[in-house]
């Protein structure tokens, strides 16, 4: 695991997407767009009240209308409790009580979609109201309504550290803040659906998602069957933004399809996938910083609250930006997670980042001003470079024993390459920040605060710079695994469960694999989706794919690699030590002679092993053999991002005139992807900054604009053409060939840049 | 009975008159690339090409495309031949996950055949009936513009 190589073959080249042409051609297959033979058609009845118990519930009037196969009720579904990924979902798949307008109640089966719509509208259900609530604040008051068994709020989530009575001593400015959050909607563009498809006691699961190997232990869980009984085939997502992870309505089609004894579908409409899944927190921060007069941060103390919804579970928000302000001296943040009777919220790109990584950036803005610092410089200050402590506390509770014996528990011959732990590995923002005011010409842009560097009658123009930090993934619910195969033919395959939702793994994950092989890039192919060839993945999630999986991938074609070349070893090179010998485009040679004629193809090598009749195997199963060290006890990605904004004084209107963001994702593997997630980050920040937000009825917690005409999306005029993206790239220690992770970072930073410069 | 004509096909189809044509080209014809999300003409993904102009057929009945030439992404290209414009799309990668972009390809395709030098401002401007949720709308206009250079070499 050495740091990043000086040159590569495959990683960092702009590979065109292994889908690209089935994606230009509209060929590539998404849930939707999937059917099996004799498979009947789902429709989900929803609650009509915001917190409701069902005293009764009759559906003889559905099963008697003709092509109705059969009906699903919660007294049809096992009681046991399942979780999503990250707590976004724990609950029964059906319980017989509602919590939210939307949340399900029963399913149909029929022979068409619209026989089975109908259907729903002839089940008969008395509702006993239940008192509700969607104010987070009252819900968590002792008298509120109970929404969940295990009470509304969980414990807080609270990381501390230095003095807090010194921090506000030495602080010779100090800054309040109250801040309330929005609720975004993924809005996801491909919607989704789900196929399920019983043989005897197994069932195999069609269904776009992130996370195919979470929701296989999902419907483990709530079904309780094993594991081995379960087969998911996990097909590309359009955007999902964490939207599409595992979901309750995926596990209803499986019972539906038990129910039946035939496959099911259930396709959710635009309405359903905006109003009844899930959607980004509303979230709330109240707290303040100080800071001396030449700008050193003393004190940061937040309390931040997220509201759950009916289902949501999460304690958290991964609350990065404690990191990213490394320097600020003394601090406490705490996170209360709190339901409520609203829609399920669950983690949405950036979770955290755009809401309680906002308010520090927001309130950091303001403290300089107050000193008269530039925000660039105020963040080159007191923002965390590599090897400076990190604070976050999750990855210190979460670890068995202490930092001493993780490191007795490593194999002594890796010791030397695992990283400090509880440290920054590698990156900052330092160097993005100062490439970025360059490029941008900040210094002549900036023309201090509240200062608009250009005025035409009532638009006035400035510039905003923002940062945003994330982990690289999470190891708490499981480590990442990967196979690498190489076939009889000499090509090989990829297996890793990650999800395809157009951040471009496939491609990604390739070129890893390629590198590591020596392969072509062309001889590489992947498989993504299936659980039954996929060994169990935590999926594309907390920007962990790169990092964690791409770790993972590189591991299983070294181990591939490995064996490769013990056998050309034996077999072409009078067993000579493997380190010895070497891969370039596919063919084995000795190291030392690069030129030389002894070479012989990965095709030659396994024809080889075919012939030899003691021959164990024909191909080539190469697996991680070492634990990847808990990457968020020291790995971070960063963003900085400028923009340019122009605002009608009068009308409040708001336009992104200019934008460039830079990105330290440690070494690129495939630049223009990585742009594209950047850039792809930066617009859904600016929607959510300018424009979207779930509008909740007052009365019921309904959403009254689960629709793409009233929920506002910003169009390809909304944002530059001209938009750039640059990269630093710091090589980390552990990731594979120096790269980190990508997905949150870009969304994090724009909130700030693109309305941080609009201040009462 | 309804008779369309797409992709330069002829195919008369046993089907109710007031199904959407959306439907109808999906369901019954297999042509996926017609791809329905928001069913309310907002966001461009079911984009066809109806007498060549760019239309969503999520709002269009079937028997309003009878007698008239209906385009789909399957029409203009596949993985083995494609069109410059789906060519551009690849070499700028001017999308993410992809369900949206047959619709900006075909709206695209029907744009430069009355502008066929465009500014990039232009472009943006007559990309914006589309949406893109993963927001790769600058490579979008990248893409729109080197297919444009691409057409002009053809021509």
């Amino acid at each position: 695991m050495e740091v990043a190589k000086r040159s590569f073959d495959v990683i960092g080249k702009g590979v065109h997407v292994k889908d690209a042409r089935e994606k230009v051609t509209g060929s590539l297959k998404y849930a939707v767009d999937m059917t099996v033979q004799n498979m009947a058609h789902g429709k989900i009845l929803r609650c009509p009240h915001p917190h409701a118990k069902i005293a009764r519930i009759d559906t003889r009037k559905a099963e008697e209308l003709p092509g109705v196969l059969g009906v699903l009720t919660h007294e049809d579904v096992p009681q046991n409790d399942w979780e999503s990924a990250w707590f976004n979902y724990r609950g029964k798949v059906l319980d017989g009580i509602g919590r939210f307008v939307g949340d399900d109640v029963a399913a149909v089966a029929a022979v068409s979609s619209d026989i089975a719509e109908k259907a729903v509208e002839l089940i008969e259900v008395e509702y006993e109201p239940l008192p509700h609530v969607f104010d987070m604040e009252l819900a968590r008051r002792q008298d509120a309504p109970t929404i969940r068994v295990e009470g509304n709020e969980r414990p807080p989530y609270a990381v501390k550290w230095g003095d807090l009575q010194k921090g506000e001593e030495e602080a010779e400015i100090i800054v309040d803040c109250d801040i309330s959050y929005m609720s975004q909607q993924y809005a996801p563009l491909g919607r989704n659906a789900c196929i399920a498809e019983w043989m005897s006691d197994r069932v195999t699961v069609w269904t776009s998602s992130q996370t195919p190997s979470e929701l296989r232990d999902g419907i483990h869980e709530a079904l309780g069957i094993p594991l081995s009984k379960i087969r998911v085939m996990a097909l590309p997502c359009g955007s999902s933004f964490g939207q599409w992870w595992s979901n309750n309505f995926m596990l209803i089609t499986v019972l539906l399809a038990k129910k039946i004894r035939q496959p099911a579908k259930i396709e959710l409409t635009n309405e359903e996938c905006m109003s009844t899944v899930k959607r980004r927190h509303l979230e709330r921060t109240r707290g303040r910083m100080g800071c001396t007069r030449d700008g050193r941060i003393t004190l940061a103390e937040f309390d931040h609250l997220i509201d759950n919804g009916g289902y949501g579970f999460k304690d958290d928000v991964g609350f990065f930006c404690v990191d990213m302000w490394g320097k600020a001296k003394n601090g406490n943040y705490a996170i209360h997670g709190i339901n409520t009777n609203l829609l399920t919220a669950g983690c949405m790109r950036g979770v955290g980042d755009c809401t309680l990584g906002a308010s520090v950036e927001r309130v950091a803005d303001r403290l300089a001003e107050k000193v008269g610092m530039d925000p660039v410089e105020f963040r080159i200050l007191n923002q965390i470079t590599a090897g400076d402590e990190l604070r976050m506390q999750h990855s210190r509770d979460n670890m068995k024993g202490n930092r001493d014996a993780y490191i007795e528990g490593i194999p002594p011959h890796l010791r030397k390459d695992w990283p400090e732990l509880f440290c920054l590995s590698s990156g900052g923002t330092r160097a993005i920040l100062e490439r970025g005011a360059s490029a941008f010409r900040w210094k002549d842009r900036w023309k201090g605060w509240a200062v608009p560097h250009a005025v035409d009658g009532s638009l006035h123009r400035g510039v905003g710079v923002g940062t945003g930090a994330h982990v690289c993934g999470v190891e708490f619910e499981g480590s990442s695994s990967a196979v690498v195969r190489i076939n009889p033919d000499g090509s090989a395959k990829v297996h890793c469960s990650v999800g395809r939702q157009g951040q471009g793994s496939e491609t990604t994950q390739s070129q890893v694999a390629a590198e590591e092989l020596g392969l072509p890039f062309e001889m590489i192919e992947i498989e993504t989706g299936d659980t039954d060839s996929c060994p169990w993945n935590h999926g594309s999630l907390a920007s962990s794919t790169m990092y964690r999986t791409g770790w993972a991938t590189r591991a299983a074609a070294n181990d591939a690699r490995r064996q490769l070349l013990e056998i050309a070893s034996r077999e072409f090179f009078d067993n000579a030590d493997i380190d010895e010998l070497d891969i370039t485009d596919g063919e084995v040679h000795p190291r030392a002679e690069p030129k030389s004629n002894r070479r012989y193809s990965f095709r030659e090598v396994l024809n080889e092993l075919r012939s030899e009749t003691l021959g164990q195997t024909s191909s080539i199963t190469g697996r991680p053999s070492v634990p990847m060290p808990p990457s968020t006890t020291f790995a971070r990605q960063f963003g900085a991002q400028f923009a340019e904004v122009e605002v009608d004084i009068e009308t409040g209107q708001v336009k992104i005139i200019d934008f460039l963001a830079v990105q330290d994702s440690g070494t690129v593997v495939n630049p223009q992807v990585l742009k594209n997630q950047v850039i792809g980050g930066a617009i859904c920040g600016s929607g959510f900054a300018l424009y979207e937000h779930l509008v909740f009825d007052g009365e019921t917690g309904a959403i009254k604009n689960a629709n793409l005409l009233d929920y506002k999306l910003l169009r390809c005029a909304d944002f530059p053409w001209q938009a750039e993206v640059l990269f630093e790239e710091a090589p980390d220690p552990v990731g594979p060939f120096g790269a980190r992770g990508a997905g949150e970072s870009p969304i994090a930073a724009t909130m700030q840049s693109a309305s941080g410069l609009i201040f009462p | 009975m309804v008779n369309l004509h797409v992709n330069s096909r002829n195919v008369d189809l046993d089907i109710k008159p007031h199904r959407t044509l959306a439907d109808v080209l999906r369901t019954e014809m297999g042509l996926i690339g017609v791809r329905v999300s928001c069913s309310e003409g907002e966001c461009g993904s079911c984009t066809v090409l109806v007498d060549g102009r760019p239309c969503t057929s999520c709002l269009m009945l079937v028997n309003q495309g009878e007698g008239k030439s209906i385009v789909t992404i399957e029409g203009i290209g596949t993985p083995d031949d494609l069109d410059p414009v789906q060519e551009a799309f690849i070499e700028e990668q001017g999308f993410q996950c992809a369900f949206c972009t047959p619709g900006f390809i075909l709206t695209a395709k029907a744009f430069l055949a009355e502008n066929p030098n465009p500014t990039h401002d232009e472009v943006s401007v007559a990309m914006s009936g589309n949406i893109c949720r993963c927001g790769a709308y600058p490579y979008i206009v990248r893409s729109v513009m080197r297919a444009a250079a691409k057409l002009r070499e053809f021509a």
